[in-house]
């Protein structure tokens, strides 16, 4: 049991870290079609 | 590995080159306009706050502290993050165009306000490009043929050949890339790393590596020399860092508090993770190389790590240190322009938007020069850290009180801010002996640093009247523990005893002032765009006159215009 929390507790972070990667992502491509789309700049 | 960083430098460089424009705006220098969306301010966020030395300290962390460390340095830092953005908000509603802290506390106090935080400002700033230009440098020298200071060099040119045009515009843009490239690396490295050391098994084999302490996740040696000293330092290095206010200044208002929320999630989740590669070492049984727990990280990557992998974990270090670094030069140079020419040298009115550009891109030069030399002495880092981290913690009480509390005036907040300095660093450098009567009296200060920092921690979500229960209540259940033991811990102490002198003293010096009121309305008035379209005529006037007198016919000549 020790073991699989200890497993657990190292690689929970590469997952979340993956999450807020495609957060990310998805917003500053969502930025850059607005900007696209309004004929400006991203920033 | 040069070709690794002409490709990472190329390409931001490229990046940069895509949204210069010929004329820069003084404004889109310090703020990019204000109106950056969530992706590229999240990004930025998460980068910036994400620097080399707190992937190698959160390491250091585990390493040393065993299960728990990664959490005491990684955690407590994310949290401040999220625990900031209610004065952020508070900071941008009554400033909504300002650049920089430190001009609106010109704006709310006066020069000595203004001075003292755009001082330590630049002295931090200073300090963290220095301290990553020698991560690079130390990293470039053991992963390539290249020395100590080639490595130093080469980096410095690179950040700030994309920095330089473009500034703060070019500085964000490029924190996208550098993200990606540093959080799909942690994503990448950790899991590989773990099984290639042996995987669960590593659990069972290498227990016998760790102390009891090192295998408690409850472990009070991590939170007393880590985790505690750590809360009282970031809630200090999240309100006086400039890298942080100038995001702040320039995300669209309405994402502040998404923005702060993933930056939260994105630094806590790669610093800690980073710091599990300190507990697979120390279950690992691993050995820092010349006993510096610095080498650690590099270490288990070349241990580990086939070569493409290793090329990945350097694009990871060199995107950390590279973003934190050109944030740094941004926010150096934003200081200078808006706090020292446009509001003391210039003036609001008088400001030349043209000039404050001449301005920023010099300061930037200098300080890359500046942080070259340094680097090249050698300081020591981690000590200069603590100061200023310390100087900071002096300012958090001044800074967040006026932006709330009408009653404070100039004279409150730097006499506070010099009083707790002047506690601060005979506590800190045990200048003075603790061992009798003066430890019990630092204890009893420190105590009420702990009420200070939690109070002010609840206050931002929660309001007045919980933020004084809150920390009355941390007052009196840590005073029977900490009295007579925490003077043993001089860097918490003095952190504490920083805090705590400079509310006390603000707040009495503040109840003094039975008259003056202060309009926070006033601030939006006094700081706001140096690049209007007064400016603008005002400038284009000028090239007129310019153009006419060198056509010879001396018409403007003499005039006021």
């Amino acid at each position: 049991m020790e073991i699989i929390a200890l497993t657990a507790y190292v690689l929970v972070w590469p997952v979340l870290v993956i999450g807020v990667l495609s957060v990310i992502v998805r917003a500053f491509v969502k930025d850059a079609r607005e900007a696209k789309k309004e004929g400006r700049q991203i920033i | 590995m040069v070709l690794l960083m002409l490709l990472f430098f190329g390409g931001s460089l490229y990046m940069s080159i895509r949204i210069s424009k010929k004329k820069e705006n003084a404004d889109g220098y310090m703020t990019a306009g204000g109106k950056i969306g969530f992706g590229i301010s999240a990004a930025s966020m998460t980068a910036t706050w994400i620097w080399a030395s707190s992937m190698y300290a959160s390491a250091t962390s585990g390493y040393t502290y065993g299960i728990s460390g990664p959490i005491h340095y990684g955690l407590w830092g994310a949290l401040m993050i999220l625990l900031i953005y209610p004065f952020g908000r508070r900071i941008r509603k009554v400033a909504p165009k300002a650049h920089t802290i430190a001009e609106v506390m010109f704006a709310r106090h006066g020069r000595s306000s203004q001075l003292m935080l755009a001082g330590s400002n630049v002295l931090g700033s200073l300090i963290s490009l220095t301290s990553n230009l020698i991560a690079g440098g130390a990293l470039i020298s053991m992963l390539s043929p290249f020395t100590f200071t080639q490595g130093i060099v080469a980096i410095a040119i690179g950040v700030l050949a994309y920095t330089l045009w473009s500034g703060f515009r070019a500085s964000v843009l490029t924190d996208f890339a550098q993200v990606v490239a540093m959080l799909g690396a942690v994503a990448i490295i950790i899991p590989v790393i773990f099984f290639a050391a042996g995987g669960p098994d590593l659990f069972v084999e290498g227990a016998k590596n760790l102390t009891p302490q090192q295998g408690d996740f409850f472990s009070s040696d991590a939170f007393f020399n880590q985790g505690a000293p750590y809360i009282a330092a970031v809630l200090a290095y999240a309100i006086g860092n400039q890298t942080i206010a100038q995001r702040l200044f320039a995300v669209r208002e309405d994402l502040i508090k998404k923005t702060f929320v993933t930056a939260t999630f994105g630094y806590g989740a790669s610093i800690i993770g980073i710091g599990m590669l300190g507990v697979i070492a120390l279950y690992a049984g691993i050995e820092p190389m010349n006993g510096d727990v610095n080498n650690l990280i590099p270490q288990m990557a070349a241990t580990y790590l086939s070569p493409i992998l290793i090329c990945v974990f350097f694009v990871m270090i060199i995107g950390s240190l590279s973003s934190t670094a050109d944030a740094d030069m941004t926010a150096l140079s934003s200081i200078m322009m808006a706090d020292i020419y446009g509001q003391n040298i210039a003036g609001k009115k008088n400001a030349n938007p043209k000039t404050m550009l001449l301005v920023g891109r010099l300061t930037m030069v200098g300080a890359t020069a500046a942080a070259l030399c340094f680097a090249s002495m050698q300081f020591n880092i981690l000590d200069l850290l603590v100061f200023v981290g310390a100087m900071w913690g002096a300012l958090v009480f001044p800074v967040i009180a006026s932006f709330y509390w009408n009653r404070v005036t100039n004279v409150a907040f730097s006499v506070a801010v010099i009083a707790a300095l002047a506690a601060f660093l005979p506590v800190r450098f045990e200048w003075v002996d603790l061992s009798g009567g003066l430890g019990i009296v630092s204890d009893v200060v420190s105590v009420i640093g702990i009420g200070v920092v939690l109070a002010l921690m609840s206050f931002g979500f929660f309001g007045l009247r919980v933020a004084v229960i809150v920390g009355a209540v941390s007052i009196v259940a840590s005073a029977p523990f900490a009295i007579g033991f925490l003077h043993t811990y001089p860097v918490l102490s003095g952190s504490l005893v920083a805090y705590a002198v400079s509310t006390i003293v603000c707040v009495a010096i503040t109840m003094m002032n039975k008259t003056k009121r202060f309009d926070f309305d006033i601030i939006k008035t006094r700081t706001g765009d140096f690049d209007t379209a007064e400016t603008e005529i005002m400038l284009a006037s000028e090239s007129v006159i310019d153009d006419a007198d060198a056509a010879g016919n001396g018409a403007y000549a003499g005039k006021d215009v």
